[in-house]
């Protein structure tokens, strides 16, 4: 699972969940792989994140001196920032671990990358 | 432009749907809507119940690293199999262990794609085994088809576009009824008669 795809979930889908946003991380085993950089593609998507989750990942995962704070203006034209962008969505991998729901604390695990957010009857 | 088949190979995964006709039907669809598609950019794209992952790594061959890829399946072996998939096709695919969309927020999707068990059954078949929940739609065929519908709304980004497979059983005028309650517009893309089964694509948006 990148860090791309924890900015997507929530557990909001269990029951008596207000927001389960953002979910919190547990890395037991992370990897860094190399991915293509294309600057505009890295542009389009930033205006569909949020930023405080992912400044949340992103320190979560122990690699917190990577962003600044607030989103920057003019993002289009910093290449600098796009590449660190880059790196922490697309790059960074969570082999192993789970995510913490922030209202129950459910804990969703990841085995192999993949996160398992199948509930149980009772949690729908 | 005409799509490759990506490979894959399911020696390791016994519970996983291997790709079928309707699998190339919706293929097919997608190599149709080609020009459409590209026009569309989308940015992130889901395919529920991938399955083998060919369909959700054929993306990747139209957007190349343009878009973002992501799969869910109900099987956790299926989950494993779409990974394996998009690693030999060199594609990067996001895969959730999850029902349905079930885990996602509201209104990302601008390309959303579905191939469900749609095999008119027994409610029960879906639940026996892993490999039944490929193909047991329960009554009429509908059940995963009806609860997907009912999610529409929130899976898809307010430009996003659904391709779904049918068969003729489902009864197609009344899942177009359905979504259009729901506020979109429904069209057939895409029909095949193979032997036992009438097939169709549906393209359903806003
Ligand atoms: C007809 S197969 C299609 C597989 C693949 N997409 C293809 O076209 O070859 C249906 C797939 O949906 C999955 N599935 C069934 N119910 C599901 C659910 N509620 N949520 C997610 N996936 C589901 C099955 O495990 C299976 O992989």
């Amino acid at each position: 699972m990148k860090l791309l795809t924890h900015n997507m979930l929530s557990s909001k889908c269990l029951k008596n969940v207000n927001v389960g946003y953002p979910l919190s991380i547990k890395v037991e085993e992370m990897i860094t792989s190399v991915v293509d950089f294309n600057p505009e593609f890295i542009a389009r998507i930033i205006p569909k994140l949020e930023w405080n989750a992912l400044k949340q990942a992103v320190n979560e995962v122990g690699k917190d001196s990577c962003l600044p704070n607030n989103l920057i203006e003019n993002f289009e034209n910093d290449e600098d920032f796009l590449k660190k962008v880059h790196h922490v969505l697309l790059e960074i991998e969570i082999v192993n671990g789970c995510l913490v729901c922030p209202e129950t604390g459910r804990s969703f695990p990841i085995n192999n990358g993949i996160p398992n957010m199948l509930l149980n009857e009772d949690e729908v | 432009m005409k799509l490759a088949t990506p490979t894959y190979d399911l020696k390791n995964y016994s519970s996983v749907y291997e790709p079928r006709e309707d699998t190339f039907l919706l293929l097919d669809a997608l190599e149709l809507e080609n020009v459409y598609l590209k026009n569309l950019k989308p940015l992130f794209a889901l395919e529920i119940g991938s399955g083998s992952g060919v369909i959700i790594s054929s993306l990747s061959f139209i957007f190349e690293e343009k878009c973002l890829y992501f799969a869910t399946d109900i099987n956790p072996e299926a989950c494993l199999a779409t990974l394996n998939t998009a690693s030999l096709n060199k594609c990067n695919v996001e895969v959730l262990n999850t029902d349905l969309s079930s885990g996602f927020i509201n209104g990302i999707f601008d390309l959303l794609i579905f191939n469900p068990p749609y095999v008119i059954t027994e409610s029960e078949e879906y639940y026996t085994q892993a490999i039944n929940k490929s193909w047991a739609g329960g009554n009429q065929g509908r059940e995963v088809i009806d609860k997907f519908l009912r999610k529409l709304p929130e899976i898809l980004s307010k430009r996003g576009i659904c391709y779904l497979l049918l068969l003729k059983a489902n009864d197609l005028q009344d899942v177009s009824n359905v979504v259009g309650k729901l506020g979109f517009k429904s069209k057939i893309i895409l029909e095949r008669k193979i032997i036992g089964e009438y097939l169709f694509v549906m393209k359903i948006n806003r």
